[in-house]
Parts: C-alpha cells; structure tokens; sequence
C-alpha cells in the first residue's frame, strides 16, 4: 500500500511535484505517466529516499518514508531505469546479495532465489558474471533482485528500458503475476499501451501537477470523448495543459 | 552488524574476482603491471636504505635531525593523505551509484557510510601501503632492527596514521557538507583551502628545519644525541612526530617510549574514528540531500557566465577545433569534482612556492646545500607529476558513453588526441614554469635573510656556479613537464574505462597507480642524474672551483634525450590504443 499525501518538492524556485496526493490499496497496478521533466522520476526518487520532500508524507506499508525509511524500505523493491549492478558479481550472486540487504535467512532465500530465476527466465545465463550482459539482461536480473523478498510494494521507473520483445513478455508476465499475489505495484513509464495493457489504474502528471487520475474500466468515458485509446487522452491533457 | 558483514562479504568476492576479458593483451598488460608494482616495491626498499645510509654516513647528519626530518616527511604525507581523502571521500560518499543503490534498500546509513569509507580508504591506501612497507624495510634493515619492528610500526603505527588522516579528513567533509546547507559551498571550499594553507605554512614557521639543523649542527660529531629541547611544543601534539619519536627510540632501543607513543596513536585513532561515526551517524544522509543541491546550485552559477566560452560566439579556430576545447573547457569546470581538486592543488602549490622562494639556505655543507635543493627540485617534479596524474590521466576516460560523438563524426582520432594533449599540457605547462621560476628565485637573485639573532639581517648574492644550476632547473623543467603530461596522457588512454564518470576514481584506478609508479621510476632516474650536477656546482662553490661544463652536458644529455624518447614511445602507445578504442 503507497499513500502519497500532498508531497511537494521544490528546487530553489522550481516545483518539481505539487501537491500530488495518491493512494494505492494491494494488489493494485498503478501507472503513472507524464511527459519528459514532468515530476515522475521526482516523485519515485522521493519514495525510495533519493529525494527528501518539500512538504507532504510518504507512507509505504503504514511506514513514513521519512521517519521510519529503513522500515519501509524493508517491505518494497524498487527497479529504476537504469539499474547498478555489481560488474564482478555474476547475477545470481547479486540476487543473493540483494536478499542479504533484506535480512532474509539463507533457506528460505536459496528458494526464493530459484523461484525468481524461473519467473525470469534467468537459467541461461544467470551465472555469467554482470559485466558481461546486455541492458535487457541487466534489467531482468534487477527485476528478479527486486522480487526476492517478496515485497508488498513494487516501485518501478521505465521497466521497458533496453528490452527486446521476448524479454519485455517476460517482464510484463512476472509483473501481473507479483500484483495477483497482493503486492501493490507502481510504474513509471513512457509507453501507454504498456500502462493500458496492464494497469489497473493511470494518474498522468503534467508540470508537477496530477491532471488525470482514473481507473482502466473508467478509461473508455475518456478515450470515448478523443479517439479512442490513451495515446489520444494522454496527448490531449498535455496539451490542453500546455495551452 | 550483520548486513555490514554481508556487505563486506560480498566485498571481498568481488576484489577476488577475475576480469572476465582474458585476451593476450590483457594478460601483458596485467602482467605488467604486477613487474611494475614488484619492481617499485624492490626499487623503494633499496632507495629508503641508500638515503638512510647517505644521510648519516655521508651527509652526518645524525640520527635526531634524519628522524625529525621523517617526521617533516611525515606531516607533508599526513596533510597529502588528508586531502586526497577529502576529495576523494566527496566522490565516494556522495557522488557513486553505488550509494543511491544502496539508499533505496533498508541498509542504514551509518553502514552505507561505513562502507564507502573504508572502500575509500582501501582503495585509495592499498599503493601507500606496499610502498610504506618497502620503505619500513630498507629503513629497517640499514638498522639492524629486530623482526617484530616491522609488524609493529607497519600495523600499530603507519596503519592507523593513515586511518587517523583519513578519518580527520572525513570529518571535515561531513561538517563542510553539513555547512553547506546554510553557506554557500565555494566560500566553504576556499575557508577549507585557507585553513589548510594555513596550517602547513604555521608548521613550517614553527618546525624551522635550517634552525634546527643550525642548532643540532653546533653540538656535530654528537648528532646522535637526544635534542628533544629544540623540538617546540606545539609539535609535541602532532601524529607525525610521534612517529619520529617511535622511531627514533627504536633505534636507540627505548622500548618503553616506543610502546607509549604506539599507544598514544593508537588511542587518538580509535577517538577519532568514534567521533567521525557520531557524526556520520546524524548527518550522513542530510549531507546526501544537500550534495544534490550543490550539483545543480555550480551547474546554474557557472551557466550564467559563459559568454566568452559560449558554443554559439564566432572563433577564428576550425569548427572542430572550437568545440573540442570549449567541450573540454566546460566539462571541467562544471564539475564540481574537478574544480574543487584544482583549487586545492592550486592551494598547496602556494604554500610550497611561497616558503621555497623565501628559503633561508645558508648552509655550511656542501652536501647538505645540494641534498636541500635537489629535495626542492624533486619537489617540483613530483608536484608536476601529481597535477599531471589527477588531470591528465582521466581526460581520455571522461569521453565516456559520449565517445560515439567522435566516432561518428569525421574528426580523426588524433585531433581529438592532440587537442586534449595541447590543453592540458599548455595548462600544466606555464604552472611548471611558474613553479621553477619561483622555487629558484633564492638560487638566481640577491636576497636577504634573517641570521641568528631576529634582528641580524644578511645579503645573500647567489654565487655564478648555484646561478647556473638554476638555469639549468629552469631549461629541463618544461622537457621533464612535456614527459610526464605524455606518460599520464598516454596512459590514461591506454589504460581508458569509459564506464567510469568519476574522475578522481580514473586517477586513482590500477592504470594510474601503475602510471605513477613509472612516472616515479622515471624521477628516481632524474634524481640520481641530477645529484651529479648539484653537488659538482655546490662543491664548485664552496671550493671556488670553476664549473665542469663537460660534466654538466652530459647531465643535461642524460636528462633531455631520454625525455624526448620516452615522450615519443608513450604517444605512439596511447594513439594506437585510441585508435583501437574508436574502431
């Protein structure tokens, strides 16, 4: 569950998000959208505790960022768009790595390692060493370290980076599935069939602001009104905003 | 503790690891390097027994004035160590990826902080220590001394010296970072510069070294004596000297001094650690916050002046030509990293250049006059060496990811080599002259000087044979500047990580090291070169001999041919390897 109340963040004289309130209950699929400098990586950056907000609160599982950001960090996994790995590790190791910061216990970690490289689809290759991978490859060991705690909360930006279209299904198929278990996910992302496809929920943030927040099944009251799918909704509200 | 152990776990797994690219070259190049590190090794232990061995048998000076002299050494290390960790630490803790990973997981920040620290510390200490401990054992064994001296002053003495500079370091960082939030960070950086400036020159002022080798010299043939009169309190207080008195005490077999000034260091390196953890411990992660802050603040400050640089005004240069230096003009000083270092560097070379040109140098030996000047001279170089590694090495490495620009566009790969070349080694350059200039200006012009007494003031008139020996610094300065540009800037491209946008991380990765190694070979040789010249023209001198103008030819000879050789032989390696790199 993510609880974002009216967070603000200002550098100097620019408000980078303003005033954005937002609730995600488990086992939602959230996607957020916005143009390029719109606040997304903003926001995500406050929720993961790269960024402290302006004024607001973040609560992620009932635990406030900011206060208690070792807590809540323990029950989210976060996948940014352009990961770190270790280059000497090989991407087993480094899931096992990522299980050690959560505090897992060696048994039940070992079985969660074999349990995401199955989702994954990792076999192949998972015990070359990182420096060695393409970007797709990369991202799909950051997915697979991020689920081996089994988090409450999923909090992606741009998962589709570097992904070749067999690796992106892969992706996307791990991703519904963690939501069907009950972890509340939300993903930052460019590509609006991707949101439409899989979200339960789209809030779009146009210059700082959060000018459209609605369910999928609401979706068609909107894309009705344009021309029928979320590019058209998507293109409109920017530039209604715009203009 | 348990997910600093799982850290530090993983650590280690990954420092033994082997790199996954096993090519010929690779493995000549690793090879190499293990001659290079080996070789040093051996070259420092045989350089430390040969100095000790000539200081007290042929220069006499006595073993209280070599071991105050190791303490001098030791503050000049304690303050280089200090800074560099500071400069270094700024990147580690604040600018790494690995630490905005790392702030996303539930790992606390006093581990995050712990972590890069000691990361920091090792990565940046790991040379210091096999050099450390070559030189512990040349000392040791012109000595004589018993086998549990190296144990001893390696772990319980040069370690924790190390780690107090560094956690001192640390600490001030932490505060600055911690300032920085309420005061503008470049006033900051120039209080810091100030006070460090400050701090060497009082040092200095108050150690007096020809005071004090005036005043041991009045007691000679007793040199070996304890003059623990002349030391002035101030100094009673500072890590260095009591290394000096550890080993001196050593050497004239007072355990119980030994093991209390060990203690003593010991037990202000734990203090300090534990100090540099409270504070870390409430302001680590504020001090994260504000350093983004800095980031964009230099970023939006140095945008606003950039008239005359400006891609957009009109250039008599060709196109590529202007945008290759503008490109690199900007990289640099919107880089906080880059800049800071230079004004530090910038900070210490003045404090160096303004207590060398007002040197009192009126010795009576001519030995001690030559070992004087040429650790002047050395100096220099090293100094020149040191400008050289930190910002010549990494400029081929900063092309970074942006190197398809190049690659891609109809510039050959020697223009944009040359044009690197030319930018910094004009830069460097014009300081080495700067440098020579003013660290000979006690050996070119008449000067006055204080004697004994305050109020004694004496006219010094350089004698034509020192005045010669200046001339001759001045001409080699910008040959031995023009050599070690080229090795630095060859090997930073023969060495190049792309992947790597931390500059200070370039100049200290196992390129660099090996790259200073060579460029230390490279000074020994000068040094053992140049010995000839300055003690024939201070004997010359002192005898009111005539100077040996064959004798000087061929030293000149000896230093500018090979300069030209292995200037041309870096080039060709550092070109073929951009090459390679942009095919």
């Amino acid at each position: 569950m993510i609880e974002l109340r009216t967070l603000r963040k200002t550098f100097g004289q620019f408000t980078a998000v303003d005033d954005i309130s937002l609730s995600i209950p488990s086992g939602e699929f959230f996607g957020f959208l916005g143009p390029n400098g719109a606040g997304k990586t903003t926001t995500i950056k406050m929720m993961t505790g790269l960024f402290t907000p302006t004024s607001g609160q973040i609560l992620i599982n009932g635990f406030d960022v900011v206060k208690q950001p070792q807590q809540a960090k323990a029950t989210f996994g976060y996948i940014p768009d352009h990961p770190y790995l270790y280059d000497k590790l090989t991407g087993r190791e480094f899931i096992y790595y990522m299980g050690g910061l959560y505090g897992m216990e060696k048994n039940d970690l070992r079985e969660n390692v074999e349990r995401v490289i199955d989702l994954l689809e990792l076999a192949g290759w998972v015990d070359k060493k990182t420096e060695d991978y393409s970007q797709g490859m990369r991202q799909r060991v950051t997915f697979a370290a991020a689920f081996v705690h089994k988090p409450r909360t999923i909090i992606i930006d741009e998962p589709m980076v570097g992904l070749d279209p067999r690796s992106a299904r892969i992706v996307k198929d791990s991703l519904v599935q963690q939501a069907k278990q009950g972890s509340s996910i939300f993903m930052s992302t460019h590509i609006l069939e991707m949101a439409e496809e899989l979200c339960d929920r789209i809030g779009i943030i146009h210059r700082s602001k959060i000018i459209f927040l609605d369910t999928k099944e609401n979706l068609h009251l909107h894309t009705s009104k344009y021309d029928g799918n979320l590019e058209s909704v998507f293109l409109e509200l920017t530039k209604e905003q715009s203009e | 503790m348990s997910t600093f152990l799982h850290i530090l776990w993983y650590k280690n797994l990954m420092f033994w690891k082997v790199p996954s690219q096993r090519d010929t070259g690779t493995l000549i190049r690793n090879l190499g390097s293990f001659v290079v590190f080996g070789s040093f090794a051996v070259g420092a232990y045989y350089f430390s027994h040969f100095l000790t061995g000539y200081l007290l048998e042929q220069v006499k000076i006595g073993q209280f004035l070599l071991h105050r002299f190791i303490g001098m050494l030791l503050f000049v290390f304690f303050v280089t160590i200090n800074l560099g960790n500071m400069v270094v630490s700024f990147s580690t803790l604040y600018r790494t990826p690995e630490v905005q990973f790392l702030l996303t997981t539930p790992v606390s920040y006093l581990n995050i902080f712990v972590i890069k620290f000691l990361d920091n510390f090792f990565y940046s200490s790991g040379t210091l220590f096999m050099v450390g401990f070559s030189v512990l054992l040349g000392y040791g064994v012109y000595f004589d001394l018993p086998w549990h001296f190296y144990p001893v002053v390696m772990f319980g003495v040069l370690v924790p010296f190390m780690f107090l500079a560094a956690c001192i370091a640390v600490t001030v960082l932490l505060l600055v970072m911690k300032l920085a939030a309420k005061i503008n960070f470049r006033l900051l950086i120039a209080a810091v510069v100030l006070a460090y400036i400050g701090q060497v020159y009082l040092y200095f002022t108050v150690t007096s070294p020809v005071h004090l080798v005036r005043e041991v010299m009045k007691y000679y043939p007793n040199v070996d004596l304890y003059f623990g009169a002349l030391d002035p309190a101030g100094v009673r207080y500072l890590p260095n000297f009591w290394i000096s008195e550890i080993l001196y005490f050593y050497v004239n077999g007072n355990s119980a001094a030994v093991i209390g000034y060990t203690v003593l260091l010991i037990a202000s390196t734990a203090g300090m650690f534990l100090i540099t953890l409270a504070i870390a411990a409430g302001s680590y992660y504020d001090t994260w916050i504000t350093s983004l802050s800095i980031k964009s603040l230099t970023m939006k400050a140095l945008t606003l002046k950039d008239r005359f640089f400006s891609f957009g005004r009109a250039s008599r240069l060709s196109p590529p030509v202007e945008v290759l230096l503008k490109k690199e003009l900007w990289q640099f000083v919107r880089e906080p990293m880059q800049w800071i270092h230079f004004v530090v560097m910038m900070g210490l070379l003045l404090i160096f250049l303004s207590s060398v040109s007002t040197l009192n140098i009126r010795l009576e030996s001519a030995y001690l006059r030559a070992v004087v000047y040429l650790v002047i001279f050395i100096f220099n170089i090293f100094l020149i060496n040191s400008l050289a590694l930190r910002f010549a090495f990494p400029m081929v490495s900063l092309e970074g990811n942006a190197y398809w620009s190049l690659r891609s566009s109809p510039v050959p790969a020697e223009t944009a080599y040359r044009i690197k070349f030319l930018l910094v080694m004009t830069i460097l350059g014009v300081l080495s002259m700067v440098i020579a200039l003013l660290s000979n200006v006690p050996y070119l012009f008449i000067h006055h000087v204080t004697g004994e007494k305050p109020w004694q003031v004496i006219r010094v008139v350089p004698s034509f044979q020192v005045r010669v020996l200046a001339y001759c610094s001045i001409i080699i300065t910008p040959i031995i500047t023009m050599t070690l540009v080229s090795l630095n800037f060859a090997f930073g491209a023969v060495y190049a990580n792309y992947n790597e946008r931390n500059p200070i991380r370039v100049a200290s990765s196992q390129g660099a090291t090996m790259t200073f190694l060579l460029s230390v070979v490279y000074l020994v040789y000068l040094l053992a070169v140049y010995y000839f010249a300055a003690t024939m023209l201070f004997t010359a001198e002192v005898r009111k001999l005539p100077v040996d103008w064959t004798m000087l030819q061929i030293v000149m000879g000896a230093v500018i041919v090979p300069s030209v050789i292995i200037t041309g032989v870096v080039h060709s390696l550092g070109l073929r390897s951009l090459r390679r790199d942009l095919s």
